[in-house]
């Protein structure tokens, strides 16, 4: 079952309280504060990297109907979990795959570190340690661990928890960290066909609210993330270019052709082989014979 | 056809400056591993690819020339051919064991490099290109094989290798049948082809001839393998110009490497019949030639037709790097090759070659580096620069001179070369 998360950015004030719970969850060094400035605004650090696997990016859009003239527009990025990746179908050795909860996670044990990864990408998300001897992939994987793995803390004071309880405990502890950390109900996490109906739900309820598109709806062939938006999402320096083309087909497509090409251009080297042989044989002969008239 | 090894000092200058800039790519290569990828070279996560793959990308086009000449002599029975045969599978040797070196050193974890064979990954370009160039390296030692034991005079080896050779390709071909497809019945399908195939062509008492299933598989391979080098960047439309970007890249890298691969293998033979004072017969280049231009004329009448059919001509006329890649070292040497009595002039010749090969080379550059239009990590908002490290250019050049020096350490020791009349 796919599970995804729908990101309304309208109810998003920007407190960043995803962006700290992913370091604290994922254990990642902090950054040099560095500030973009207009329009970033308070955006920071700039971009995603090898310690940062989410940034809340802020836009300052011009508009005259906000106060000052100014909206303010947050946007939380992070790797959007393409239905069909095309970091995973790059990967030589699948290190990078789709768990079966709808994130995209990577395997150091397998890595090569070969960063086809990288350029596949179209959301520009898996980076590389470059700092470290070892360079990892890093990048988002929608805490598969914290949802696929044991839950930690099914013990309290050595008294096992009643069933209702662990089970309170499980619902509010198995989803990402990022989006229990969500302090406004910017993110939610859920069934991706149940998302992608609230979603619709919401665009339909208060058209004046949004701009009437559900971005990673067709993306790319369709995302575990899902946006909503006041404004055009090109405004808020998302590709709205990439097309509704699951990047994988553009090399499955090549990469079919391998078998039935080597068996046919082998047998076709060997019919050409043999027409090459027959030639080489009756020029052959006629110098024999020719050799044979003249004297 | 007699060939012998060459005389005269092996170490006279160009072979001293070659030795000497290959110390100096191994001194890089140590200092690669010790300071790690981002503290030797200039990659970040806006560029996680830089020189080192585009030199490998150019070498093996430029390498191409090794299963052309093969699928020549052998499979097109062209066996005057045969005098530039070992000296072009020698190159193809030596460019291919370096690209894997490359390949070590660009990347991050090398030491997992093993998971290669035990993962089978649904359909990934990076895998067919890993195996297929693994393998055709095998196919290349094996081609090589009997020049080594004709020195050593291994007459049992070379009896063993006659009849084993037809084996080990149809398991080979039939094995990365299976791993690219996943499925039984495609290998039993290609071990039933190969295996028909090798048993036709099977050596027989009191015949002499050519090793041509190893022929038929480096053909094979390197088709496969060309090609998925083009295949990597279909996945990358966003990225790469739409001037370069098609879905007949992989198309077209096979087509271009095939007139790179004999460019090369000309001017090789000029050089080389120069530098090791052996005989350059005009006619066998001038034949060559007519290879060169067939490919290229093939590769630039895809490439319009691509440029056309997705309507990206002017797009690509406005572009000057397009226009020097594919006028002045596209059009210009295919005019210059049709015309025969400046084709049968071996300065006109190399000169025309070289530009073929310019063009190919600059077509790879295009691909990897200069075609990007690249943002940087999400939200893409800070694109970094790329020019290469020292680092990186060191190994580089040096593994370039690494393949002159062993080339020409092993025209000095083997029977590389044509030998001259007299001998």
């Amino acid at each position: 079952m796919d599970f995804g998360v729908l990101n309304d950015t309208t109810r998003c004030i920007g407190c960043r309280s995803c962006q700290v719970s992913c370091k604290n969850e994922n254990k990642l060094p902090a950054e040099p504060t560095q500030l973009v400035g207009h329009p970033g605004g308070l955006t920071n650090p700039p971009q995603l990297s090898a310690s940062t696997h989410t940034i809340v990016q802020c836009h300052e859009i011009e508009d005259a109907e906000a106060p000052g003239g100014l909206r303010l527009v947050y946007t939380k990025r992070q790797c959007m979990h393409c239905d069909q990746p095309a970091c995973v179908s790059a990967c030589p050795v699948t290190a990078l795959h789709k768990t079966e909860h709808g994130g995209v996670a990577y395997d150091e044990d397998k890595c090569i570190g070969c960063r086809y990864c990288v350029w596949a990408c179209p959301f520009g998300v898996p980076t590389a340690e470059w700092d470290s001897l070892a360079p990892r992939i890093r990048k988002c994987d929608l805490c598969s661990d914290r949802i696929l793995g044991d839950i930690r803390a099914q013990e309290l004071n050595d008294t096992t928890l009643p069933a209702p309880a662990r089970k309170r405990f499980e619902e509010s502890y198995k989803k990402p960290a990022c989006v229990k950390a969500c302090t406004t109900g910017a993110l939610t996490y859920g069934r991706h066909d149940e998302l992608l109906e609230e979603a619709h739900r919401r665009l339909e309820a208060e058209p004046a609210r949004y701009h009437p598109h559900v971005y990673g709806e067709e993306e790319v062939g369709g995302t575990s993330i899902l946006y909503l938006s006041a404004v055009p999402f090109e405004k808020l320096g998302f590709r709205t270019d990439l097309g509704t083309t699951a990047y994988p087909t553009y090399t499955a497509t090549a990469l079919g052709l391998v078998p039935p090409a080597v068996i046919g251009i082998g047998a076709a080297l060997g019919g050409i082989h043999l027409l090459a042989r027959r030639k080489a044989a009756v020029a052959r002969e006629e110098a024999e014979r020719k050799l044979g008239e003249t004297p | 056809m007699k060939f012998s090894p060459a005389q005269g000092k092996l170490l006279n200058a160009t072979n001293v400056v070659a030795l000497l800039v290959m110390l100096a790519g191994v001194a890089a290569i140590v200092t690669r591993f010790a300071l790690g990828l981002g503290g030797s070279t200039n990659l970040s996560d806006t560029w996680p690819w830089g020189l080192w793959i585009a030199f490998d990308l150019i070498w093996i086009a430029l390498a191409a020339g090794a299963f052309v000449m093969a699928a020549v002599i052998y499979v097109l029975h062209r066996q005057k051919y045969y005098e530039i045969g070992r000296s072009a599978v020698l190159m193809g040797l030596l460019s291919y064991s370096f690209v894997m070196v490359t390949l070590i050193a660009d990347l991050g974890l090398p030491w997992h490099f093993w998971q290669l064979g035990i993962q089978r990954p649904e359909h990934s370009a990076m895998f067919e290109v890993s195996w297929c160039v693994g393998l055709y390296v095998s196919v290349l030692a094996l081609e090589f094989a009997p020049v080594v034991f004709e020195r050593l005079k291994w007459k049992e080896l070379s009896r063993y290798w006659r009849i084993h050779a037809p084996i080990y390709v149809v398991v080979a071909v039939s094995f990365f049948v299976w791993l690219m497809s996943h499925s039984a019945l495609w290998a039993v399908l290609a071990a039933v082809v190969f295996g028909m195939l090798a048993f036709a062509f099977r050596p027989k008492k009191g015949e002499k001839q050519g090793p041509i299933m190893l022929a038929i598989a480096a053909f094979t391979l390197s088709s496969m393998h060309q090609s998925s080098l083009g295949t990597l960047f279909l996945l990358m439309p966003d990225k790469l110009s739409p001037v370069w970007w098609s879905p007949l890249l992989p198309f077209m890298f096979f087509l271009s490497a095939i007139a790179a691969g004999v460019s090369l293998v000309i001017v090789m033979k000029v050089v080389v019949g120069k530098s090791f004072r052996r005989p350059v017969e005009q006619r066998l280049l001038a034949g060559l030639g007519r290879y060169v231009s067939a490919a290229l004329f093939v590769f630039l009448a895809v490439r319009v037709g691509d440029l056309i059919y997705r309507d990206q001509l002017s797009a690509a006329l406005a572009n000057r790097l397009f226009l020097v890649e594919f006028g002045l070292c596209g059009l210009v040497p295919l005019f210059l090759l049709m015309v025969k009595p400046l084709r049968e002039r071996a300065p006109c010749l190399v000169t025309y070659c070289l530009l073929t090969a310019s063009g190919v080379i600059l077509n790879r550059l295009n691909v990897v580096l200069f075609g990007m239009q690249l943002r940087g990590p999400m939200p893409g908002v800070e694109a970094a620069a790329y020019t290469p490290s020292l680092i990186e250019i060191g190994v580089t050049v040096g593994l370039i001179a690494a393949t002159i020096f062993l080339y020409n350490l092993g025209a000095h020791t083997l029977p590389v070369l044509k030998a001259r009349e007299q001998e």
